[in-house]
């Protein structure tokens, strides 16, 4: 690789620091606390996913760019260029790293490898080696707002689709899903499939709120991908409609890195303050519960069942209790896992995993923990509002015959609402 | 039309969720040669604007999208 080049990658690196940053890549004391902290090092016992390993390969390019010692002693100061051999390794430290962040939690100085690694990403990307299933969800999300007219009517077709369905379990012929609503509280950001706007519809309808639907999904590939730029694009095409709408509030699916993008990142990114709340859904139906404006049958599941805290509606988006009290409110027999809260082992789905086919191996390993933290629960249904995560318990429910159940919170919710039309159920992936 | 047209692989994507499988033609459009093609079958009505903005992005096209009996229909070609 060109000297020229090297100096360019190692530009992103300077692009990107500022304090914090600088404090990170000064100040680990190598005690290696964080390694029993990342399930990928513990699962596989492998040195490269060690987290301060990972984060060693921008200290390297930070020292042999940033510091005196490093440019002019680089053997001894371990700095190095980013040529290829850094960046393959690079490669696989990042795009490997869920983004879970329990090593921060575990870690005496709160490094945060997690940042530390969309640093990586960005210098992955400036040398044209991103990882290309993420930038292509990345850029087909871009694509349909850059082109919404093309995508429009068969968007909205698929909106009167799931439409007929609230109709038909609500008993309400006059059942709607709004969309485009001028004035309404909340503009609920869903993925792009049925299944997270169907009971997000009947549950809006059953508290008689004033919504409308986003045209956009939440799901952010840019933000898996590292490119800031892209994923903060994604993020303006349903905030852009939260301002146009004149709405209240945001209110964002069940997706954990979707909530974290909306409620903490854009506002960074945008250097924009909002003009509403941003509200993850959990947030919305625990206070629909607790204010009797849905009902949910108390003993509508009998079976154990456990909770899963994904780590970016947990750890990194201090959502805790009131999944749990959404749970607790329709089963009789709640079972958490050990540790959970701040302290749950991340599943090993996130970060964009579940996409990247050629990391499924690795994956599905790297969830060994998350499946021991099941079966020791006993439960028979493991609920959790992360997409990613839901993906990645029903791969490890395959291959380690865990026998369980995996469902989103809205669907527990949705059966144990007493809907009029509930004789008529459909499954929302139907 | 994507009833009579033979395609070089099918993929049952029935039961997916979006956005895997718009996820799954994207993994597998490296295995049909260019000029080839696969037919795809989905479940979830998010794929009518997922797997046509996919293959736009990605400068492949899509031949057909259909909504058949409920479900979703795609022939998809390799351009490059
Ligand atoms: S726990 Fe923190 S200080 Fe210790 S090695 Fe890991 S990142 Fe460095
Ligand atoms: S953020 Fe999670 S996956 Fe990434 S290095 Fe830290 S513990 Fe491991």
């Amino acid at each position: 690789m060109e000297t020229q080049q090297m100096t360019t990658l190692a530009g992103v690196l300077d692009k990107k620091m500022n304090r914090q940053l600088k404090q990170y890549l000064d100040i680990c004391a190598r005690c290696a606390i964080c390694k029993d902290a990342c399930h990928q090092y513990v699962a596989t016992q492998d040195f490269k996913y060690l987290p301060a390993r990972r984060a060693e390969l921008i200290r390297q390019i930070y020292k042999k760019y940033f510091t005196k010692t490093g440019e002019f002693v680089p053997a001894l100061y371990e700095a190095r260029d980013p040529d290829e051999n850094l960046l393959d390794e690079l490669y696989e430290s990042a795009y490997a790293c869920t983004g879970c962040r329990r090593c921060m939690y575990y870690c005496p100085f709160s490094i945060d490898t997690a940042w530390i690694l969309s640093v990586a990403k960005a210098i992955l990307i400036a040398a044209g080696k991103g990882n290309e299933m993420l930038g292509q969800l990345a850029d087909a999300a871009l694509f349909k707002s850059d082109n919404f007219e093309m995508f429009k009517d068969v968007i909205v077709d698929g909106f009167k689709d799931i439409e007929l369905q609230v109709k038909e379990l609500t008993g309400d012929p006059d059942a709607e899903i709004p969309v485009d609503k001028q004035g309404a509280d909340i503009l609920y950001v869903a993925l792009a499939g049925a299944h997270s706007i169907l009971p997000a519809a009947v549950i809006f309808h059953e508290a008689k709120a004033s919504w409308t639907l986003s045209y956009f999904e939440a799901a952010n590939y840019g933000y898996f991908f590292g490119d800031a730029v892209k994923a903060r694009q994604i993020a303006d095409r349903f905030m852009d409609e939260a301002k146009r709408l004149g709405v209240k509030e945001v209110v964002i699916t069940e997706c954990g890195h979707a909530y974290r993008v909306a409620e903490i990142f854009h506002e960074a990114w945008s250097g924009e303050k909002h003009s509403f709340k941003v509200r993850h859904i959990l947030e919305v139906i625990d206070e629909y519960i607790t204010d009797g404006r849905i009902t949910v049958r108390p003993d509508a599941i009998t079976e154990p069942v456990t909770y899963h805290d994904p780590c970016q509606v947990g750890r990194n988006g201090g959502i805790f209790e009131q999944p749990r009290n959404i749970v607790c409110a329709l089963a009789s027999d709640f079972r958490d896992m050990t540790p959970n809260r701040e302290q749950q082992w991340c599943c090993g789905g996130g970060g964009g995993l579940v996409a990247i086919s050629e990391m499924d191996e690795f994956r599905l390993k790297s969830g060994t923990i998350k499946a021991e933290q099941i079966k020791a629960t006993g439960a028979r249904i493991i609920a959790s509002p992360c997409e990613n995560c839901r993906l990645q318990m029903e791969g490890l429910n395959d291959s380690m015959e865990l026998g369980i159940e995996v469902k989103a919170i809205m669907d527990l919710v949705l059966e144990a609402m007493p809907l009029a039309g509930s004789s008529a159920k459909v499954t929302p992936t139907d | 039309m994507s009833e009579e047209m033979k395609a070089d692989l099918d993929l049952d994507l029935k039961g997916l969720l979006c956005p895997m499988p718009m996820v799954k033609v994207s993994q597998n459009i490296a295995s049909v040669p260019v000029g080839g093609t696969i037919r795809a079958v989905a479940t979830d009505p998010g794929s009518m604007a997922d797997i046509p903005a996919w293959a736009k992005s990605t400068g492949n096209e899509v031949i057909s999208a259909e909504k058949v009996d409920g479900e979703f229909v795609f022939m998809v070609k390799r351009l490059k």
